[in-house]
């Protein structure tokens, strides 16, 4: 600390290096267990010590400090989860707190930081995988509308989600879905990621495994795999890799007529067989022929054709009556 | 989720006065940080958006910390910093710092240490924390411009209102209204203010309808005259002239005063006293020299008086630099960017209302009137749920 300000007065600016000093927040979440680990931070339960010890989960994400401290694409990030908290939708996990560390990892340049979600019972992936039987039509109806009515919310704020996948849906005690894992991409960018955690490719869509430039509807293919999951409690499209994945997708959908294929790319149409679209109705049987229809429209190659999650959300698979 | 409104009481019971600091001192340190961080970004060309955000940071900040501890004006560069980079107009810190020490005597420099550019990064992690990562702010100006699309009436005594609320708002930063206040509220009693002296009457506006009394039903419901008149006096007590205490302007960290000399009973000097028609005849140099006449002609007299020796005031240097003093009523304000995925985000539906505010959290909520229009939650958003009832 400067001579100058130290000199004169006693406590005083002296305390600005204390940083830690200042950060009460570490007696203010007490951690229970580690309840999810991916690839660019770790979740823990968590009790929240200020607030009766009501049950949290506290994410921890490192940030990698540049030159000019906490990176601008991360405040932005921030920003807008805090500003979308503001609407408190019934379909996003809610994000109670952000707080960091303080200064303890500051040697090397990284400061830890802190989201503390609420804490939701289960993710959709040990949902499907404790579910003892099929779901019934109507819960499946209702996840779905749920998992699309969050999806739309995010749209409406220019927010890809870019990753909806069952690990990333939490199922409440009630049954009801909430988004989680969105909003940070940039954060994430910067090369903090843990190259041991394999990132599943099961719910991409053709236009980010091609590699061509994407917008909201990647969210609305990955959503029709995971709609078309609720119904057989299995993956829809388990491709091994990239480019598995992609003869995957093409045996279901068939190989894109060259018209729809991407320009300057370097992966050409005919290194696909000539795949002919196969009956989705068959590949999930005694599926609601709404349901069909508006995956169907999920799953189409070209993103502009594909339907928005607000033509999903009028979609009559919502809006009519039962069957 | 943090709320961050306070009623007068709360403003009066801050850190800074536990920590020994009179209010009066407190509100001048407020003003010249404000002040101070109005200056930088304007000469470093920040719009004003970035150097409101800053200002709202810095008041907030206050509300956590003693100015004792955090001198006020790298905490105002720290603020500017973090502002630049929130609202996409990034200033490298050095340069900011640079800026600073041109604008502030030696001895006030004094306060940013030996290396000044750690010192503001580390303060940066102090203020995040402090701010509780509640990083978006909205000001007036857009409401200003927004609502001012709505009245009827001669176009260029519009613009000149306008154009003068927008100087109103501006120097609203360096009072605590953002504190008190939503923004929108804000905007409503200083184009009432404008209106007022600018001798702007508004009679009719789009999408009147006969339960409003004035324009401002239409946006802002349930406010008060007394609530207009307390804002609007609270921004023009920023012109008349204060009594300078001695040390003026020594950082709290230079004066030789022990908290307990500074000490006093909460001094409650709020503008509630003051009323619409008569001049507050308690405050000392009201000096009704230059235009009486403009002064004695309109009915419910704002004040004009203080607003024609508004100049006079010492802390605001009255021709602002240009970005500051040329309010753009026809240029809105810079779009705010959204984060999106990558590349141009094609997306058709239109953004919903505002956001719902924030519960309390923190602080007991101030007395406040019941909830501004368009605020609930907000847009009319999906249908309700089908027929199916929540399993
Ligand atoms: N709010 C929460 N409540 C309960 N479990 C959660 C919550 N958030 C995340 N999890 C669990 O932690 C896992 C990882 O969290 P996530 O936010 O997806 O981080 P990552 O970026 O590492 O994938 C999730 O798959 C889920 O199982
Ligand atoms: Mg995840």
């Amino acid at each position: 600390m400067s001579a100058a300000s130290s000199s004169q007065s006693p406590p005083a600016i002296a305390s600005i290096s204390d940083v830690s000093a200042l950060f009460q927040n570490a007696k203010k979440y007490e951690e229970l267990n580690v309840i999810g680990t991916g690839a660019y931070g770790t979740v823990y339960k968590a009790r929240d010590l200020h607030n009766g010890g009501q049950i949290v989960a506290m994410k921890k994400v490192k940030v990698a400090l540049t030159e000019d401290g906490i990176p601008l694409s991360t405040l932005r990030e921030i920003a807008l989860l805090r500003q979308l908290e503001a609407y408190r939708h019934e379909n996003i996990v809610r994000l109670l707190d952000v707080c960091h560390s303080g200064q303890s990892v500051e040697r090397d340049h990284q400061l830890v930081l802190f989201l503390v979600f609420e804490h939701v019972e289960q993710d959709l992936e040990s949902y499907l995988k404790r579910a003892p039987g099929p779901l019934s039509e109507n819960r499946i109806r209702s996840m779905s509308y749920d998992i699309l009515s969050g999806i739309d919310f995010l749209h409406s704020h220019r927010i890809v989600h870019r990753d909806l996948k069952p690990h990333n849906l939490l199922v409440t005690s009630n049954g009801r879905v909430k988004l989680a894992d969105f909003g940070l991409a940039k954060t994430y960018d910067t090369d903090m990621k843990l190259t041991s955690v394999v990132v599943t490719l099961w719910y991409r869509p053709p236009e980010v495994l091609l590699g061509v430039s994407y917008n909201t509807a990647v969210d609305v293919w990955s959503c029709g795999c995971v709609l078309a999951q609720l119904h057989t409690r299995k993956p829809l499209l388990p491709g091994s890799s990239d480019s598995d994945q992609l003869h995957c997708i093409f045996r279901l959908i068939g190989r894109p007529p060259r018209s729809e294929w991407p320009e300057n790319i370097s992966i050409v149409a005919d290194s696909f067989p000539d795949y002919q679209p196969q009956d989705l109705g068959e590949v999930i049987p005694r599926i609601h022929p709404h349901a069909l229809d508006m995956i169907k429209g999920m799953l189409v190659f070209d993103p502009a054709k594909r339907l928005t999650a607000w033509d999903c959300l009028k979609h009559p698979y919502f809006t009519d009556e039962p069957l | 989720m943090p709320y961050w409104y306070y009623d007068k009481k709360d403003l009066q019971n801050t850190p800074s006065f536990r920590d020994g600091i009179s209010n009066e001192t407190e509100n001048r340190y407020r003003k010249e940080g404000a002040r101070f961080i109005i200056d930088t970004g304007s000469k470093m060309d920040l719009g004003y958006n970035t150097v409101a955000t800053g200002v709202v940071y810095f008041h907030r900040f206050y509300m956590f910390h003693s100015f004792r501890t955090f001198p006020r004006y790298i905490t105002a560069c720290c603020c500017l910093f973090l502002a630049g980079k929130v609202e996409e107009t990034p200033k490298k810190c050095k340069d900011i710092i640079k800026v600073a020490k041109s604008l502030l005597t030696e001895q006030k420099f004094a306060s940013f240490g030996e290396d000044p550019k750690e010192e503001v990064m580390t303060l940066e992690r102090i203020l995040l924390q402090t701010i509780k990562f509640d990083l978006q702010v909205e000001h007036p100006y857009g409401y200003l411009l927004k609502y001012a699309k709505c009245l009827k009436g001669d176009k260029a005594k519009l613009q000149k209102m306008v154009q003068m609320a927008w100087t109103f708002v501006n120097d609203s930063l360096c009072t605590t209204l953002c504190l008190q206040w939503e923004p929108e509220v804000i905007a409503v009693a200083l184009m009432f203010l404008a209106g007022k002296l600018s001798k702007f009457e508004v009679v009719d506006w789009n999408g009147r309808v006969p339960k409003h009394n004035a324009w401002w039903d239409m946006f802002v419901e349930d406010i008060t005259m007394e609530l207009l008149e307390d804002i609007c006096h609270q921004v023009l007590d920023l012109y008349s002239p204060q009594p300078q205490s001695s040390g003026a302007d020594s950082p709290p960290l230079n004066t030789p005063k022990t908290p307990k000399n500074e000490k006093k009973p909460p001094s409650v000097t709020p503008p509630a006293s003051v009323s619409p028609v008569a001049p507050i005849p308690s405050k000392p140099a009201i000096t009704p020299i230059k235009n009486g006449a403009d002064v004695k002609v309109e009915p419910p007299k704002m004040e004009p008086i203080r607003y024609q020796s508004y100049p006079a005031y010492p802390g605001i240097p009255p021709p602002y630099p240009p970005v500051y003093s040329a309010p753009p009523p026809s240029i809105p304000p810079p779009p705010r960017l959204a984060i999106t995925g990558p590349p141009p985000m094609v997306y058709s539906e239109p953004p919903p209302g505002p956001p719902a505010r924030f519960p309390p959290v923190n602080v007991p909520p101030p007395n406040y009137f019941p909830p501004l229009p368009g605020r609930g939650p907000p847009p009319p958003g999906p249908p309700p749920r089908p027929y199916y009832p929540p399993p």
